[in-house]
């Protein structure tokens, strides 16, 4: 039985602060308690297959390291209408994915939640590393809260 | 007739790097062609120097959202012949049959998001909805199929985790195969649909063809995606021991990424290399397929890569239906795998839905990585791009501008290159 809440991580956990989402992710699965009625998934860099994880859920939650012109650190809750996508996309390949057209996708097909909450972590460094920088490191404890603080709201 | 020809097609940053397409021709004469990838360099295999084998798989499967079970199962395999380790019957049928729930939805996202929105004329797959509903509502639907056969399978959709040296740490139950079965069942239909959808309009695959070499694995009596020697359709054929002598990376100065060559200047790999090797072991909705357009054994046509995704999808369908029936008749038990580390090389090459993947390790006497190399079949097509771009050019350029630039991106996009799938899927500014 699919649970009506979702959580998706996105991201690399090889290319430092870019797997931010999924070290949030796997601190929150680590907390028994906040199980009940919500999926956690790790998504990595599964590209259209989000499209799958959207279906029959009330809400979304996605987590990702992005860009958003802030201080590296700062995270940032917006929803889908509060942004525009500037990722230039070639259409060349099914490994680039822009996630707010797959929303208008799931939308298109009657499948999107009826809401979707982002959270963007503005990374300091994205590059080949196994570790977030320290500065990530340092605020993963307050960003696990902040999600948690959007499940019970 | 346009004499005078400027392309220049630039998408990307250092981090999120594609293809560049660069064409210029001045007077009806060609000047310049170049297919230029100009990606940073990942060192994924400077991350695993130092780690222990168990971990490799994990590490690596982390390259590619879309190839992450071939480069869990490609990894495992290299891990395995360094270590000698047999694996059962039982863990090469669920591997392989692992190994299909990729093909088929890899391939099945492919036709359907990125090439059947060039043959209907949209700009990408989420303007085709209003173009082809039904059409992309039943390519979601076989690809949902797809992600389930991957999650009972390798644990999860994307980046496996019931992977392990020597077997499976977690094998799916006989009743999650049952029902597996029974949704592959129901997929033959959806999938003879979007067949015939993408046949409507293949008049739009543009008639281009180019002598190419091509190479994938070669088995006797299979249509081979994860067993088998590496073979050329010049005749060649090696050990998967020997894939750094196939491969033959080299730096060129136009791409960041190492190009390849075998017999010639260069070979493809992918769907349609399979196919040239191995078309009388098509599975026979496979082989259906490959008749409705057409595709016969020696077809040198890149686009029709295509065409034999969509022939692969059925036959990957009909080979896992039998494979289930195997594996029950056998019945599923879970088995204990007992690996003791030994110093050693290990080579070991699958197919990847977009082509030949080679991985080779180092380990030392506690099983600690000391060196890899890993070839990625975009990699190994690099060189054979630039070279159907430097016939196609010649050929198309009369159309105009607009038509060839959009000629050559649906050439690319008919290998589906793999360049980077590491990095930020939110890039935005606030409204």
């Amino acid at each position: 039985m699919i649970n009506k809440t979702v959580v998706l991580a996105l991201g690399n956990p090889l290319m430092c602060d870019e797997g931010i989402a999924i070290e949030i992710v796997e601190a929150l699965t680590a907390d028994a308690g906040l199980l009940e009625g919500v999926d956690f998934i790790d998504a990595g860099c599964g590209g259209m297959t989000l499209l799958h994880y959207f279906e029959e859920r009330d809400k979304a939650i996605i987590i990702d390291c992005a860009f958003m012109e802030t201080e590296p650190g700062t995270i940032k809750r917006f929803v889908p209408d509060d942004v525009t996508s500037v990722k230039k996309l070639s259409h060349h390949s099914l490994h680039e994915v822009d996630i707010l057209n797959v929303i208008k996708l799931a939308d298109q097909m009657g499948s999107c939640p009826g809401e979707i909450v982002f959270y963007g972590i503005e990374p300091k460094s994205v590059e080949q590393q196994q570790n977030l920088t320290d500065l990530l490191q340092g605020k993963l404890g307050e960003y696990v809260e902040i999600i948690k603080q959007e499940l019970v709201s | 007739m346009s004499k005078n020809i400027n392309i220049n097609v630039k998408h990307m940053t250092r981090i999120e790097g594609h293809g560049n397409i660069v064409v210029n021709a001045s007077e009806g004469k060609v000047e310049k062609v170049e297919w230029q990838v100009p990606e940073a360099p990942r060192f994924f295999e400077a991350m695993v120097r130092g780690r222990k084998y168990d971990d490799i798989q994990t590490i690596v499967s982390r390259i590619c959202g879309i190839c992450s079970i071939s480069h869990s199962l490609v990894a495992i395999k290299a891990v395995e012949d360094a270590m000698s380790i047999k694996v059962s019957e039982q863990t090469d049928k669920l591997r392989l049959l692992m190994h299909f729930s990729e093909q088929l939805q890899s391939h099945v996202l492919h036709v359907g998001y990125l090439v059947a929105p060039d043959l209907f004329g949209a700009p990408s797959v989420v303007p085709l909805v209003g173009v082809a509903p039904d059409a992309v509502k039943t390519i979601i639907g076989v690809h949902r199929v797809a992600n389930q056969m991957s999650e009972i399978l390798a644990g999860r959709v994307t980046h496996p985790i019931t992977v392990i040296p020597g077997g499976f740490s977690k094998v799916p139950e006989e009743a999650q195969l049952r029902q597996l079965q029974d949704l592959l069942k129901a997929q033959v239909e959806p999938l003879l649909a979007i067949v015939d959808v993408v046949l409507s309009v293949a008049a739009g695959l543009p008639a281009f063809e180019r002598d190419t070499e091509y190479v994938s694995l070669k088995r006797d009596g299979d249509y081979t995606f994860y067993h088998g020697d590496i073979a050329s359709s010049d005749g060649p054929v090696k050990p998967v021991n020997e894939w750094e002598s196939v491969a033959n990376e080299h730096v060129v100065a136009q791409s960041t990424a190492k190009w390849a060559k075998w017999n010639r200047k260069s070979y493809m790999a992918g769907a349609l290399a399979r196919f040239n090797n191995n078309a009388e072991h098509l599975s026979p909705l496979g082989k259906a397929v490959a008749d409705k357009f057409g595709l016969v054994k020696g077809c040198c046509n890149p686009f029709m890569n295509n065409v034999a995704q969509l022939a692969e999808a059925a036959h990957v369908v009909e080979k896992s239906i039998e494979l289930i029936d195997e594996l029950l008749a056998d019945g599923v038990k879970p088995e204990e795998v007992k690996v003791t580390p030994k110093a050693g090389k290990g080579y070991a090459a699958v197919e990847a839905p977009r082509g030949i993947l080679f991985h080779h390790y180092e380990f030392n006497k506690d099983g600690i990585c000391q060196g890899a190399n890993l070839c990625i079949p975009t990699n190994q097509n690099h060189a054979n791009i630039q070279l159907d771009f430097e016939a196609f050019v010649p050929q198309f350029m009369d159309q105009g501008e607009d038509r060839l630039r959009q000629g050559l991106e649906m050439l690319v996009r008919a290998y589906d290159p793999c360049v980077s799938c590491s990095t930020h899927f939110l890039d935005v500014q606030f409204v």
